[in-house]
C-alpha cells in the first residue's frame, strides 16, 4: 500500500527499515490519500497577540509544484513549519501525504526534505561529513548514500571543497549543502524556503529544473520565494499569503482573473492583491 | 572621535550580551534600572562594605591604638597593590569572555561597514569588553576604598588609587582587543600551514590556551588573592620596569612624596595606555577583517563507514548523532572547555599538596585527594556533558527537528556520549590517583565502581534537565542550558550524589569511631562491599528514574520545536 508514494529500490528500504514508524491507521491513510499531498484545514497560529497564521484552509495535489508568496511576516514559514510539525497549531489539523503531523511528525519527517530560510548547518563538519550525517539519519543505504552524494556535489561544483569545515564556505555553498541534504533520500515532499538564495546563476537552474524532473517522478515541492518571477516560471500554482491569511490561490491566469488584471506579470498581481501597489507614491515620499 | 559613536557602539555590544529570547523578543522594551544592575549591586556592596570597615576600623583603633598603625599601613598597601591586581584580574575575565564569544562573529562585523573611524571602533570595543563583572568589580572596589579612606582620613590615595583602578581596567581590556585581533591573524597563519592537521592544533593549542587562563582564575578565585596582593605590594617597586606595575608605582611615589617620580610613572602609565590603543586601532585596520582560511580535514574519495558504534548495537541514525557530537567536542572551541575540567581539577589538587610531604601532611588528606581524584572529575564531566548535550546544538537544532529522530533516538545517543567520554576520564584519572596517591586495591575498586554509579545517574540527571532547561541562543557566546535549571540542575545532583554516597556514611563514621577509640576496632557499622551493593542499587533506580523523565522531555522538546 506504501508503494506508490515510494521510488522503486528505496521505496523497499525505506518501508523495511521505517517498518515500525507507520501505525497501521497511517497505512491505510497514506493510501486513501494520494491524490493529496498536502491538507490544512482552519489552521490557526498565534505568538502571544500576534495572529501568525488565520484560519488557513489549504490542499496541494502530489506531484504539484507550488509556490507560497507574501510579504515579510505574512505567516508564509510559520505555515511551512507546521507542515513539517516543527511549529504547532493553535487549532486545525495538519496531514502531509496522509499522515496527520501532530500525531506523527517523524513519520512525515522521514518522507521530507526541508530547507529551512538562512539555514544553520553543522559549522565544525565539513561538507561531505554533514551529508553523510543526513544520509545516515534518513537511513539510507551506505553505497547509495556515495553515489548520490558524489553526484550532487559534482553537479553544484562543490567537488574539491566537500573535505573543508563548512564554516569556511560561502553563503551559497552552505545553501548548495542545504539543498542537497533535502534532496538525498528523495523525499515525497520537498518544503523549501527561499530556495535558490545566495545560489549562482548555474546552481539555481540546475535546481529548478530538477525540481521540474522530480515532479514528473511525483515528488511535491511547496516553496516560498520572494522572487516572483521564479514562482511565475516554475509553479503549478500559487498562494498568495497576507496578514496571516490566504488571499489568492490558483494558477497564473486563474490569479489574473482574481485580480482583474489579464495581461499582467505576476508582480503587479501581488502588489495589488497584498494592497501594497503605492510603489510610486512611496517613491516619490521618499524622495522628498 | 566622535564620542556619540563610541557610546552607541558601546550600547549595542552592551545589549548583545543581554539575554533576549522567546517570548519577550516582541515588544522587548529593556527597564533602564535592571540593565545596569551589575552596576548597582557593585556600589551598593561597595558602599556597605567600607562602611563596615569603617566602623570595624574605628571600634578597633579605639580599644587599641597599635591597630591604627597597623591598618593605616595595610589599607596603603592595599591601595597601591589594587591597580596592578585589577589589571590582572581585568585581563583574565576580559580574555575569558572573548573565548567563549564564539557566535559574536555575525554581530560584530556590522561597525566594520558603517561610517565610524577605526579608533571609535576600537575604543567602543575595548571598552564593550569591560561592561559586566570587570567593570562592576571595579565600581565595587573604588566605593568600598573610597568611603573606607574617608574613615581612615586617606582620601587623596584612596581617590588615586580609584582612578588608578579605572585605568587599570582599560589597560587590560586594551591588551584583551590586542591579543585577540593577533590571535586571528595568528591563528589564520597556523591553520594555513598546517593543512589537515589544523584541527588538532586547533585542539591541543585551544586546550594548552584555557588551561593556563582556567589555572590562574582558579587560583585568584580560591584564596590566592590575598597572597597576590601580598606578593604585590612587596614586589611592586622591585617590578618598577614592568609597564603593568607603572599605574601602582604612581600611587607609590605620591603618596611617598616623591613627587618628581611621581610625575615620572604617571606619565608613563598615560603614555603605555595611549600606545596599547594606537597598537589596538593600528592591528584592527589591518585584521579586523581577517577570515581565517578554512579547514580542509579530507581529500580523496568519499568512503562511508559502517562503524564500530554499529556493531555496539545502535541505529545508523544513533550512531550518526555520536559521531556528530564527538566531532562536536573535538572542533568547537567553546566546547574544549569541558576537557580542561578533569585537569584543572587534578593539577589545584597537586598545587595544594605543593609543600606537604607525606611526613608533615595528614593521612586524611591523601585519602581525601584520592577520593576526589576518583570521584570529581568523572561526575564532573558527567553532570556537565549532560547539562549541555542538547543545548550545544544552538540554532542548527532545526536540523535535530526536522529530521525523522525520535525521542528514544535522540535521548539514547546523547546519553551514550555522556557516559563514553565520562569512562574515559574516569579511567585516565583513575590511574592517575593510582599512582600518585597509592590507596589499596579494594579501596581502589570501590572508587572505581562508586564514581561508575555516579557518571550512570548524574549523567542521566543533568540530561533529563538538560533537556527541559535548553538554551539555544548563540550570540554573544553558546548558553547551552538557562541558569534557573542550571541552578536546578547542581541541586538534584548533589542530592542524588549524597544519597548514592549514603551508605558508605556508616562504614565513615565507624572507621572514625575506631580510630578516636581504639577498643572498637573490628566494629563496623556495614561493610563496605554491603555498602557499594546498596549505593549501586540507588543510582540505578535513579538512572531509569531520571532516563525516563529524559525521554519525556525529549518528546516534550521535539514536539514543540519551535524555532
Amino acid at each position: 500500500m506504501l508503494a506508490p508514494l515510494m521510488h522503486g529500490k528505496w521505496q523497499m528500504r525505506v518501508r523495511l527499515k521505517y517498518r515500525s514508524h507507520f501505525s497501521s491507521a497511517t497505512v491505510r491513510s497514506l493510501a486513501m490519500s494520494e491524490a493529496f499531498a498536502v491538507e490544512l484545514k482552519s489552521v490557526v497560529k498565534r505568538y502571544n497577540e500576534i495572529l501568525a497564521v488565520a484560519q488557513v484552509d489549504l490542499t496541494i495535489k502530489t506531484g504539484e509544484i507550488f509556490a507560497l508568496l507574501g510579504p515579510n511576516g505574512s505567516g508564509k514559514s510559520t505555515t511551512l513549519k507546521m507542515l513539517l510539525g516543527l511549529v504547532q497549531p493553535d487549532s486545525g489539523s495538519v496531514n502531509v501525504l496522509g499522515i496527520d503531523v501532530q500525531k506523527d511528525a517523524v513519520a512525515v519527517k522521514q518522507l521530507v526534505g526541508y530547507v529551512p530560510e538562512s539555514p544553520r548547518l553543522y559549522e565544525f563538519l565539513t561538507g561531505i561529513e554533514y551529508l553523510d550525517f543526513i544520509g545516515d539519519i534518513y537511513g539510507m543505504q551506505a553505497a547509495e548514500k556515495k553515489n548520490r552524494i558524489t553526484e550532487y556535489l559534482k553537479a553544484l561544483q562543490l567537488e574539491g571543497r566537500e573535505g573543508d569545515m563548512i564554516t569556511g564556505y560561502s553563503e551559497g555553498m552552505k545553501q548548495k549543502i542545504a539543498l542537497i541534504s533535502a534532496f538525498l533520500h528523495r523525499p515525497k515532499l520537498l518544503i523549501l524556503d527561499e530556495p535558490l538564495n545566495a545560489l549562482d546563476p548555474r546552481s539555481a537552474r540546475i535546481v529548478k529544473d530538477f525540481l521540474h524532473k522530480l515532479k514528473m517522478q511525483g515528488v511535491t515541492t511547496i516553496m516560498s520565494t520572494h522572487v516572483l518571477e521564479i514562482a511565475q516560471a516554475v509553479c503549478d500554482r500559487i498562494g498568495i499569503m497576507y496578514q496571516g491569511k490566504i488571499l489568492a490561490l490558483g494558477n497564473m491566469k486563474e490569479l489574473r482573473q482574481m485580480s482583474k488584471l489579464p495581461d499582467s506579470g505576476l508582480e503587479d498581481i501581488f502588489l495589488k492583491l497584498t494592497g501594497t501597489d503605492d510603489i510610486r507614491a512611496v517613491v516619490e515620499e521618499l524622495l522628498k | 572621535m566622535n564620542w556619540k559613536n563610541v557610546l552607541s557602539l558601546m550600547q549595542v555590544e552592551r545589549k548583545s550580551g543581554r539575554l533576549i529570547r522567546g517570548r519577550k523578543i516582541t515588544r522587548y522594551r529593556e527597564s533602564g534600572f535592571l540593565a545596569y544592575w551589575p552596576y548597582w549591586v557593585g556600589l551598593t556592596l561597595g558602599i556597605v562594605t567600607g562602611v563596615l570597615a569603617g566602623i570595624i576600623y574605628d571600634f578597633a583603633s579605639a580599644v587599641d591604638p597599635e591597630i591604627y598603625t597597623l591598618f593605616q599601613q595595610g589599607v596603603l598597601s592595599i591601595f597601591l597593590s589594587l591597580p596592578t591586581l585589577v589589571l590582572v584580574y581585568s585581563l583574565v575575565f576580559t580574555t575569558m569572555q572573548q573565548i567563549q564569544r564564539s557566535g559574536v562573529k555575525i554581530s560584530s562585523q556590522v561597525p566594520y561597514w558603517l561610517p565610524v573611524t577605526w579608533q571609535e571602533h576600537t575604543l567602543a570595543s575595548i571598552l564593550a569588553s569591560l561592561l559586566g563583572f570587570p567593570l562592576a568589580s571595579a565600581v565595587f572596589i573604588t566605593s568600598a576604598i573610597t568611603i573606607l579612606s574617608v574613615f581612615l582620613g586617606q582620601v587623596l590615595p584612596a581617590v588615586m588609587a580609584s582612578l588608578a583602578v579605572f585605568a587599570a581596567a582599560f589597560m587590560a581590556s586594551a591588551i584583551t582587543e590586542v591579543l585577540r585581533i593577533l590571535q586571528v591573524r595568528f591563528i589564520g597563519a597556523v591553520y594555513k600551514s598546517s593543512g589537515r592537521a589544523a584541527v588538532w592544533v586547533r585542539f591541543i593549542g585551544s586546550l594548552l590556551f584555557f588551561l593556563v587562563f582556567y589555572i590562574i582564575y582558579f587560583y585568584m578565585t580560591s584564596g590566592g588573592a590575598v597572597t597576590f596582593i601580598q606578593t604585590i605590594a612587596s614586589a611592586q617597586t622591585a617590578a618598577w620596569f614592568i609597564p603593568f606595575v607603572w599605574l601602582g608605582m604612581t600611587i607609590y611615589s605620591f603618596t611617598s612624596g616623591l613627587l618628581l617620580q611621581g610625575f615620572i610613572f604617571l606619565a608613563l602609565s598615560i603614555l603605555f595606555i595611549a600606545g596599547l590603543f594606537f597598537l589596538a586601532t593600528l592591528l584592527n585596520r589591518r585584521f579586523g577583517l581577517y577570515e581565517p582560511p578554512a579547514i580542509t580535514i579530507s581529500r580523496g574519495t568519499y568512503a562511508p563507514k559502517t562503524g564500530f558504534l554499529g556493531k555496539l548495537g545502535f541505529s545508523t541514525a544513533e550512531a550518526s548523532l555520536i559521531r556528530k557530537d564527538i566531532r562536536a567536542f573535538t572542533r568547537r572551541r567553546e566546547l574544549m572547555t569541558i576537557f580542561i575540567i578533569p585537569i584543572v581539577i587534578i593539577l589545584l589538587q597537586v598545587m595544594q599538596t605543593f609543600g606537604s610531604t607525606t611526613q608533615t601532611a595528614p593521612v586524611q588528606l591523601f585519602v581525601y585527594l584520592a577520593a576526589v581524584t576518583f570521584l570529581l572529575p568523572a561526575s564532573v564531566i558527567a553532570m556537565s556533558l549532560g547539562s549541555f548535550m542538547i543545548g550545544e546544538e544552538g540554532q542548527a537544532v532545526w536540523r535535530i527537528y526536522a529530521s525523522p529522530i525520535s525521542a528514544k533516538t535522540l535521548v539514547k545517543s546523547k546519553y551514550f556520549f555522556i557516559i563514553f567520554f565520562s569512562v574515559i576520564v574516569l579511567a585516565i584519572t583513575g590511574i592517575f590517583g593510582f599512582i600518585v596517591y597509592q590507596p589499596s586495591l579494594r579501596a581502589t575498586v570501590v572508587a572505581y565502581c562508586e564514581a561508575i554509579f555516579l557518571i550512570i545517574a548524574l549523567g542521566a540527571i543533568s540530561l533529563s534537565n538538560g533537556i527541559k532547561g535548553a538554551d539555544f541562543t548563540e550570540t554573544p557566546r553558546p548558553r547551552m542550558m538557562r541558569v534557573s535549571w542550571s541552578f536546578i540542575n547542581l541541586g538534584v545532583c548533589l542530592l542524588a550524589g549524597a544519597a548514592i554516597f549514603a551508605p558508605f556514611f556508616p562504614y565513615a563514621l565507624s572507621s572514625m569511631l575506631s580510630e578516636i577509640m581504639p577498643g572498637l576496632t573490628g566494629v563496623a557499622l556495614l561493610d563496605p562491599l554491603l555498602a557499594l551493593v546498596v549505593s549501586a542499587v540507588i543510582a540505578i533506580v535513579l538512572t531509569v528514574i531520571f532516563y525516563r523523565i529524559a525521554l519525556k522531555n525529549a518528546r516534550e522538546l521535539l514536539a514543540k520545536a519551535e524555532i
